[in-house]
């Protein structure tokens, strides 16, 4: 809706009096109001669909078969119900990050006050590029960072009401919605991390953290042990605080899974990392946790049940994730401890400092009690014995989400080849359906003990935004394309090899000077590979924001410093306004800025409207081929398509004829076909000739060394000769003869402003 | 209608591939199609029947029913070791991607295919490919040539759970296209 009122109200949120930028077009957009700018990307990039289903189960008019021509009973067609499907998953992943942020925030404004000042140190001014983009406002304090994630739930009831029988029925505009809802989840995201960052004292404006220690096997079993899950720190920082006053910080272990981990580490260096997500149900099944306390998201909804099994007990600490358990917040202390320790109580605590003590205390009593489930686990010789039951059913194969050979590596197991059966536990997922479908009953979790590294790896702690000086000094050569890209590896694990493949391809790109950053699990999974000497990458790579860098942003939350960054060269380095300017710096990010998105092992909901903010922003992502599942993909149409841009300066419409970046949301099948994917989606329209050599040099390289050839499409993206790589000079002149390549048209300044119907004016492109 | 090996690809929906255990009809149905493709995909690197590598197998089939080969994910390398260029290297996406367009001009240039077979496709992946063209291309059919069956496929071989028999219906098939 627009109105007068409506323009004032915005006004006044923004504080539109401030005088720091210029307001652009679109301060706190509505649904609708960035539509022009999504079509004009979906022009390109179609959506691509792969229906899980052929039909739609939402209303008592169906089951409606949406297979051929058949509409549903409400009159919609198979492809505006994928729309809607990820359009509901987009608000899925994007509402659990706004109510994450909004949790913390008012946690920490409890704690501090609404007027607690944003500090995040001498490094960082442009503190929350998102939120000056989106919004078109400045926060200052915590109390504004709740107003951005307040402005985001609103849109959040428009979009999800949007999904109900009756309302929107049209594709893109479907795709619309969930790129405006995904925009968004970069809003409350890092309204999350700043407000954690500010409120825990985070690290901040430095890129040497700490390196922490990582594995199940760095947890000390014979101290009492916390294990925290999931992705909210309140919890986790008042352990610590606890812990730190009572002077116990080094009688208690701490290990996180998940998120919280990372949240965790950020917060304390005696913290350990157990590991990610895929490794949540075998860490709780070795029966080393004495307590675990679960805040939100990612964390098995089964986790009491499990935990009872091995006797130890859980504390449900957010209102999102209750688990049936009793409320504890107002009962003293001594009395729930007592029932936790006598009678293995699991409870519900929505106090954190409560929480913690509860935990410590518990934890403390339990563990004495625990020694033998705490040191419970097989040997290679009882693994081989429990393994013989096996009667090669194939059915814990039929189940895996992963696709492992569970059952011949059981198989081969029982007969003293453990070999087979690690490399299962490497790409185990941890979904547990393998042991649930055996109808022997073979703990093949408890097998994997024997087979499990109890070896130790190193993370790098999380350091939350990229710095505006290493904006400044990197900026450039990514515009220019003298650094190569930007690679980010986010999401889950550990779909579909993940732990070794992140590592092979992080590594790959770290030594061909790429900058590359990580957050959640990825973050993690890449830490548990070591080279020959012993080293992770972590250690054998800096974590600055540079070519070479290997950098761990952070969490989950932490993934809108990656969006931030891009935004923050076109602002620092461009001097382009950011001031709800989406439009721009969109269009900017996008024919400049050679950033690419790996999501390879994901799962979530989260992990889709992470994606989806990216591509909104003109940033393209690559998953993993299980990923094929989100059902949603944004494919052009590659050298058929149409790649007509303006050129800023001219005022003409040019056809580029080069399909750059070609896709916007792919999936590839294999850890190679990645790597060469990923190197291609970093060339940018706007590449210098130095720029365009250095990424074709790059481009042709893996692709030679994965494929055997020079690439078949790379008369594409040889715009003049200048291009060539100067290594492959004399092969790539003769390629290009041979495909009767010709020059294609130099520009001053691409832009797809002025492409489509916008009120941006072509000037505002230009600085 | 049968279950898919891996139970993630469980058919949610009403139509299902035919289950395909004869040679000799499956060879007529290539037979009259008169732009086939085939899509080889990495698995047909790794797996082996009887010793002998898929990816030969596959390769034989499109030698005997001269169709034209798209080598998705990184096996043009092995195509190439074995004596054969590929006539595309899209990746399994961007293939799906282009036969959903009844006028895509075909990996020859020749026009789309109207019959594209698929071999050494990771399983979720092929399924959620196959549901693609299955909503989306009615222009065309498609066939799959893995042990496993898939539901969204319009013609799929069975589960298979020796491997013999799949390798008869692999050396029939060859036989009967040439």
């Amino acid at each position: 809706m627009k109105g007068k009122k409506k323009k004032e109200a915005k006004e006044k949120i923004i504080r539109a009096e401030d005088q720091w930028e210029p307001i652009g077009h679109t301060p706190m957009p509505d649904v609708t109001d960035l539509r022009n700018w999504d079509r004009r990307l979906l022009e390109t990039y179609k959506p691509f669909y792969a229906p899980f289903c052929d039909l739609c189960c939402l209303c008592t008019y169906g089951k409606c078969d949406l297979t051929g021509t058949n509409r549903g009973a409400c009159g919609i067609d198979i492809a505006a119900q994928q729309g809607r499907i990820v359009t509901l998953a987009c608000c899925m992943g994007m509402s659990a990050h706004a109510g994450h942020a909004a949790h913390i925030i008012d946690y920490l404004i409890e704690k501090h006050g609404e007027d607690y000042p944003i500090d995040l140190g001498d490094q960082v001014n442009v503190e929350c590029p998102n939120i000056r983009t989106v919004l078109g406002l400045k926060p200052e304090t915590l109390g504004d960072l709740k107003t951005a994630v307040q402005y985001a739930a609103e849109q959040l009831v428009h979009v999800v009401s949007s999904t109900h029988t009756g309302q929107e029925g049209d594709a893109v505009d479907y795709e619309s919605k969930a790129l405006h809802i995904s925009m968004l989840d970069h809003v409350c995201m890092e309204a999350a991390d700043v407000a954690q960052i500010v409120g825990f004292k985070f690290p901040t404006s430095v890129a040497d953290t700490p390196i922490v220690d990582m594995g199940w096997g760095s947890i000390d079993a014979s101290k009492p042990v916390i294990l925290v899950v999931g992705h909210n720190p309140a919890s986790s920082a008042e352990i610590i605080d606890y812990l730190r006053k009572k002077g116990l910080e080094d009688k208690v272990e701490i290990g996180g899974i998940c998120c919280t981990a990372l949240e965790t580490t950020r917060y304390s260096d005696k913290a350990k990392v157990i590991g990610p997500l895929s490794r949540q149900l075998f860490f709780v099944r070795t029966g080393i946790a004495d307590v675990i306390v679960a805040d939100e998201q990612c964390i098995r909804t089964d986790l009491v049940e499990e935990a009872s099994k091995v006797g130890s007990v859980v504390i449900a600490s957010s209102d999102k994730a209750c688990r049936g358990l009793q409320e504890v917040s107002d009962k003293p202390t001594d009395e729930v401890v007592k029932a936790m320790v006598d009678n293995g109580k699991h409870v519900l605590i929505l106090d954190h400092e409560k929480a913690a003590e509860v935990a410590v205390e518990a934890a403390l009593k339990i563990a004495p009690k625990r020694k033998k489930e705490k040191t419970a686990l097989i040997d290679k010789a009882k693994a081989q014995e429990l393994a013989q039951a096996c009667k090669e059913c194939g059915s814990c194969e039929e189940v895996c989400p992963n696709l492992q050979p569970v059952g011949s590596a059981i198989k081969k197991l029982a007969e003293g080849d453990f070999e087979p059966f690690k490399q299962v536990f490497e790409n185990c997922i941890g979904c547990g359906k393998c042991e649930e479908a055996c109808p022997q009953d073979i703990p093949i979790f408890q097998l994997m003990q024997a087979v499990a590294s109890w070896d130790t790896w190193k993370c790098r702690a999380g350091r939350g935004p990229v710095m505006d000086t290493e904006i400044r000094k990197v900026g450039a050569p990514i515009v220019l394309g003298t650094i190569p890209g930007v690679l980010a590896f986010v999401g889950c694990s550990n779909f579909p090899n993940e732990i070794d493949e992140i590592a092979e391809m992080v590594d790959e790109f770290a030594r061909r000077k790429y900058i590359v950053v990580l957050t959640g699990c990825s973050a993690m999974t890449v830490g548990m590979r070591k080279d020959k000497e012993g080293k992770t990458l972590y250690e054998k790579y800096p974590g600055d924001f540079d070519a070479g860098g290997v950098v761990n942003i952070g969490s989950c939350v932490a993934n809108a410093h990656i969006t931030g960054a891009a935004m923050k060269i076109a602002n620092i380095f461009a001097n382009l306004p950011l001031r709800a300017n989406y439009e721009v710096i969109a269009d900017y990010i996008y024919n400049r800025v050679g950033a690419v998105g790996v999501a390879w092992g994901a799962m979530s909901q989260k992990a889709a409207s992470i994606a989806t903010g990216c591509n909104r922003l003109g940033i393209p992502v690559v998953l993993g081929p299980h990923s094929a599942k989100y059902r949603r993909l944004y494919m052009s149409d590659k050298e058929e398509g149409d790649w007509t841009v303006m050129d800023g300066r001219k005022k003409e419409l040019v056809d580029t004829e080069e399909p750059s970046p070609e896709h916007l949301a792919t999936v590839v099948e294999s850890k190679e076909r990645a790597m060469v994917t990923i190197a291609k989606l970093c060339i940018r329209k706007n590449d210098t000739q130095p720029g365009r050599q250095i990424k074709l040099n790059h481009y042709i390289d893996l692709y030679k060394k994965f494929f055997g050839t020079l690439p078949d499409d790379l008369h594409h993206f040889v715009r003049t000769e200048r291009d060539i790589p100067m290594f492959f000079k004399k092969e790539v002149k003769q390629f290009l003869e041979e495909k009767g390549w010709k020059p294609k048209p130099v520009l001053s300044l691409p832009t797809l402003i002025g492409t489509y119907e916008t009120e941006v004016p072509i000037e505002a492109t230009i600085r | 209608m049968p279950h898919p090996q891996h139970l993630v690809n469980i058919l949610t929906g009403i139509k299902g591939a035919t289950e395909m255990k004869d040679a000799v009809p499956l060879a007529k149905i290539i037979k009259k199609a008169e732009r086939p493709l085939l899509v080889i995909g990495p698995r047909a690197l790794e797996l082996e029947i009887d010793g002998r590598p898929f990816i030969e197998y596959l390769v034989e089939i499109a030698r005997a029913g001269k169709i034209p080969i798209c080598a998705t994910a990184h096996t043009k390398k092995k195509l190439l070791e074995l004596g054969v260029t590929p006539e595309s290297t899209y990746d399994i996406i961007e293939i799906i991607n282009s036969l959903k367009n009844p006028e895509w001009k075909g990996v020859k240039g020749e026009g789309c295919h109207d019959f594209v077979l698929f071999g050494g496709i990771r399983t979720d992946l092929g399924n959620q490919g196959l549901s693609a063209l299955k909503h989306f291309a009615p222009h065309l059919k498609t066939m799959t040539l893995c042990k496993y069956y898939y539901p969204n496929a319009n013609f799929s071989l069975p589960n298979y759970r020796k491997d013999e028999e799949w390798k008869t219906l692999l050396e029939g098939l060859i036989a009967g296209l040439k």
